[in-house]
């Protein structure tokens, strides 16, 4: 693994998270053009965190929020 | 997918936030409310009105309580504690700058309130205790890595293979000081400005434990998907083929 290699790496959650400046962002994207290897693991990287994302949602069950719209009616009572 | 710097500039929080930052919300009340009443005598334009509580806030109830479940990790303590939040947050409302960011004061008052409430282990974790992880720990045991050919149906093979149960048993299971950063920037998209914001945290530490935090449920999921028998059986190297 050579130093951009290793560069990249260091940034894949910034990455990852869209917390990358314009030239950082393009440093990478060009990296990751450039080596297969790193291409390869960025995105598999990028779709296990979509995955992570998707799977911690959760729905409000309707009784919760008409529970909580009265409680705080309650308090404004 | 990563819109660059306009990132920053549509999560950039005006200047009257930093009120509610360095107000203190402590285990027995809410320590910013006797200040903020007193302010709000001198300063009224701006403040949010307690009447337009409920309209302005009841949007974000459903991604509070999925935030609150992770927490918590039962449904009755979450319920407990998207209350508690919702009425200590009515209750301070007169001290909220309308038009800053509702969200995340809401999420404060949350992670604080289950911090100071519902936090078994009063033990803080130290950043030592996840251990070193090696990077793109799951993707090197799919083996990926070394045999390009086949590695897309085996990466297809983990990802649909995962199950909900998976990543939220993963997420819950990582200590707390790890654990809600996670939340926060994957639950809910928040920036690292805000989510240091959110748990009085310098940028710094939300990015160390953002990123062990990541690698140490990378270590939990390799442990899913190998009980699914989604992984290679060997994870030694050199052996394919």
């Amino acid at each position: 693994m050579g130093d951009t290699c290793r560069k990249a790496l260091e940034r894949l959650y910034a990455y990852l998270d869209q917390e990358l400046d314009e030239a950082s962002l393009d440093e990478i994207r060009a990296h990751l053009d450039d080596c297969p290897p790193c291409g390869r693991s960025f995105s598999f990287e990028e779709r296990l965190h979509i995955v992570v994302k998707s799977g911690l949602r959760e729905d409000i069950p309707p009784v919760v929020i008409e529970r909580l719209r009265a409680a705080i009616r309650n308090e404004l009572a | 997918m990563n819109p660059g710097p306009t990132h920053y500039e549509c999560v950039a929080l005006p200047l009257s936030y930093s009120g509610w930052v360095g107000a203190k919300m402590l285990p027995d009340g809410w320590g910013a409310s006797s200040d903020a009443r007193g302010s709000t005598a001198t300063v009224p334009a701006g403040m949010a009105d307690q009447a337009d509580f409920e309209d302005d806030a009841m949007q974000f109830a459903p991604q509070l309580y999925t935030a609150a479940l992770r927490m918590a990790r039962n449904p009755a303590d979450a319920e407990d504690l998207v209350q508690e939040t919702f009425l200590k947050a009515y209750r301070a409302y007169g001290s909220f700058q309308a038009g800053t960011n509702l969200k995340a004061w809401l999420y404060r008052i949350l992670t604080n309130t289950y911090i100071n409430k519902y936090r078994r282990d009063k033990r803080r974790p130290t950043e030592s205790d996840l251990g070193d992880v090696e990077d793109l720990y799951l993707y090197k045991r799919i083996g990926s890595a070394e045999t390009a050919d086949a590695s897309r149906s085996a990466e297809d093979r983990v990802l649909d293979g995962l199950v909900e149960g998976d990543i939220k048993g993963a997420v819950e299971a990582l200590p707390e000081n790890f654990r809600m950063p996670v939340l926060l920037a994957d639950l809910e998209g928040f920036s690292y400005k805000e989510i240091a914001e959110i748990l009085d945290i310098p940028i710094g530490t939300v990015m160390s434990r953002l990123h062990r935090g990541r690698k140490a449920l990378q270590t939990s999921l390799t442990e899913f998907a190998r009980d699914r028998g989604l992984l290679p059986d060997t994870t030694d190297e050199g052996t394919y083929g």
